[in-house]
């Protein structure tokens, strides 16, 4: 068919787990070389596959979705999508010129300018010297960096280099253009810049392939997701099917009660320890499945050294990327520990639970009495896997839903909002 | 043929790289590209003080700064486009990492950048002519199909180590050292008049050996050189670069996992 822009055929991709020769380990190499050699059927080095057969065709001006856990294959798919490493067997097939937003800025040479490096890194991406020349204006107002256009890259804020990379890749015009985790970079006015810029290239018929842990933004842009999993293609489909699938799998791993494996102490018996987590719902049935608004509380078992006075739980939610979302303590909660004995049952009741749609770890820890030291440490205790509002519509962003109302106040014109922010801002 | 039209889509690219090599090359220096003068022709200095004047070496009836500047600056070109392409998949490991581009426009614009100080040098050599009243002749366009010769070997090299480079780090080590005997081994401060006739069919091994005596009969001396040698070495180097390129770009497709 003319118009599939992605084609993947049984692609697999694998990698050597030790290195070859080296001078330490070249007689063990010379001897597997030697039995290759003889028997021509022996024990081939260990291999870590990162793809496995994986097929599937992209249309033109399609937006697919790549989702996946860390590790399960979503870089290695990019890579070998935009050709920086070739697949150990199968084929692929991409039509037309291909754009990648990975790692913007790579390409610059911290000695040249601002200009300079435009013109450099438009060259790396496969742009001619003229389509440089007619787009430089429109790069440089994209990336905001204004008067420093001529100073050498090295004097830019990191910020003022990645903003000025996302514009020269933005540029590029791609018939098939790959988004890995830049829509994370930037301040919001330079992402929201950035959604355009993506919203502007899907209305031009472009195709979009759109890696991201922000599962909000894959439903909302993407027409169809790929699910990658320990490196085959598990499901293919609808975002918001696959999506509610992916979440499903990802909460259901671990168990609703949890053991505490202790990450500090090694599981000793008489230390201070985080013994398990669960999470309860209203009517007090273990569950890993709340709903928004609905109350929820989060159990903490624990045990706790005689000699450690006073030790406070700290109990943190986590999205999935791994970014803090908010953290609470005993202590702020007003709660004593010691009060109970060496060991107990700590409850956090959420009253109610105010995060959209999506799952959120929690991660508890074991503080002493100053809040300095750690005395256990529990990453990722359990899940909590929210229905509700998702950020998927475009109504809500984020993870949070604050209580609110809105009211419309009239004669508020916009300059007397004006003063009413000044003297706002002149208060404080 | 793929490969090579692939590449000529890229000659953008390569430009660029070059300019970018020759810019942070003489950025943040007081002298910038005064220094392509000064480093062949301090060179050349040391080099007649210590060969000419305390070894009493032989420049068969050349004065010996032209007699070693001419020889010098090919070599020169030859060695650092040598060192400089080997590493040059490594030096830009992050670019390598994370973006697809034919990796040999890396290599060509090392010849292009290391041109430029040849380029730059060889107009010094035409002042030395002048200064010491010494007549170039037509043969002097004999130095194109040397320079064609040299170029190729050079690619069939710096596509062979380059390649390696990414694998093995030994071989940059390694590199340092060799080009060192190379040296040595190629009649650059010396002419070929003192290497014994016994010798001589073993040294006229070193390709770089036929190629700099080449240059050296055709500026110094108004000679021609034998034209049965440089052609098969023409040929020789030919089908080297054509094999060794081929090479490079097989082991290219895994230089990202490796790097």
């Amino acid at each position: 068919m003319d118009d599939i822009a992605i084609t993947f055929n049984f692609v697999s991709k694998k990698y050597g787990l030790k290195r070859g020769w080296s001078f330490a380990n070249i007689g063990n190499e010379i001897r597997r070389l030697g039995q290759q050699l003889v028997l021509r059927d022996t024990a081939p080095r260990e291999y870590f596959w990162a793809l496995k057969d994986v097929s599937f065709e992209i249309r033109r001006g399609e937006t697919v979705g790549l989702i996946g856990a860390n590790g399960a294959g979503k870089s290695t798919l990019l890579k070998i999508l935009s050709r920086i490493t070739s697949p150990s067997s199968g084929r692929f097939e991409v039509k037309g010129r291909l754009g990648a937003l990975i790692e913007v800025g790579a390409g610059f040479h911290p000695e040249l300018t601002g200009r300079e490096n435009v013109y450099l890194n438009g060259a790396i991406m496969g742009m001619r010297k003229d389509e440089i020349d007619s787009k430089f204006n429109r790069i440089i107002d994209f990336s905001e960096i204004g008067q420093f256009l001529d100073t050498p890259t090295k004097h830019y804020s990191s910020g003022m280099e990645v903003r000025l990379g996302f514009a020269v890749a933005a540029h590029v015009d791609p018939d098939v253009l790959l988004v890995d985790e830049v829509l994370a970079v930037g301040d919001a006015a330079f992402q929201a810049k950035c959604l355009n810029k993506l919203a502007e290239l899907k209305s031009q018929d472009r195709t979009i392939v759109l890696v991201s842990h922000n599962l909000a933004n894959i439903v909302q842009h993407c027409d169809r997701v790929l699910w990658i999993d320990h490196g085959t293609l598990r499901a293919s489909g609808d975002p918001d099917d696959v999506v509610e699938e992916y979440l499903r799998t990802v909460s259901t791993l671990p168990m609703a009660i949890h053991k505490g494996k202790s990450a500090l102490n090694g599981g000793k018996k008489e230390s201070s320890r985080i013994i398990s987590v669960c999470i309860k719902n209203a009517r007090g049935e273990t569950t890993d499945l709340v709903e928004y608004g609905a109350e929820t509380t989060i159990e903490i078992e624990y045990c706790s050294d005689d000699s450690e006075l006073d030790p406070v739980v700290c109990v943190t939610f986590q999205d999935v990327q791994g970014y803090n979302l908010g953290g609470l303590t005993s202590r702020f909660g007003g709660l004593k520990l010691e009060a109970r004995g060496t060991s107990g049952t700590a409850r956090l009741i959420l009253s109610p639970v105010l995060f959209t749609r999506g799952v959120y770890s929690v991660s508890v820890s074991l503080l002493d009495s100053q809040l300095q030291k750690f005395l256990d440490v529990f990453p990722a205790a359990c899940y909590l896997v929210v229905e509700g509002p998702s950020a998927a519509t475009g109504q809500i962003s984020g993870h949070v839903i604050f209580p609110h109302r809105w009211e419309i106040v009239d004669g508020c014109s916009l300059s007397s909002a004006h003063t009413c922010n000044r003297v706002l801002i002149e208060t404080m | 043929m793929n490969y090579l039209r692939e590449l000529r889509e890229y000659s953008h690219l390569i430009v660029s790289f070059a300019r970018r090599d020759i810019r942070a090359r003489y950025k943040q220096t007081a002298l910038g590209i005064a220094w392509a003068i000064l480093q062949p022709f301090s060179l050349m200095v040391v080099f007649t003080l210590v060969f000419s004047r305390l070894a009493q070496i032989p420049s068969d009836g050349v004065p010996y700064p032209i007699f070693v500047y001419s020889s010098l600056i090919f070599w020169t070109y030859f060695a650092t486009s040598v060192s400089q392409g080997t590493v040059a998949m490594t030096a830009n490991a992050t670019l390598v990492r994370k973006i697809y581009f034919p990796r040999e426009t890396l290599l060509v614009a090392v010849f292009l950048a290391a041109g430029l100080d040849l380029l730059i040098a060889f107009s010094i050599l035409l002042l030395l002519f002048i200064y010491f009243q010494y007549a170039l002749t037509w043969t002097v366009l004999w130095v194109l199909p040397l320079l064609l010769t040299q170029l190729l070997f050079t690619s069939a090299v710096i596509c062979l180590t380059s390649a390696i480079h990414v694998y093995f780090r030994d071989i940059g080590h390694a590199l340092q050292l060799g080009l060192q005997l190379w040296f040595y081994a190629t009649p650059v401060a010396y002419p070929v008049s003192v290497v014994s006739q016994k010798l001589k069919p073993l040294y006229f091994l070193n390709p770089m050996a036929s190629i700099i005596d080449g240059y050296r009969r055709s500026l110094l001396h108004g000679d021609v050189p034998d034209f049965e040698v440089v052609g098969a070495w023409l040929l020789i180097a030919f089908i080297l670069a054509g094999v060794a390129y081929i090479v490079f770009k097989k082991a290219e497709a895994t230089f990202a996992d490796v790097i």
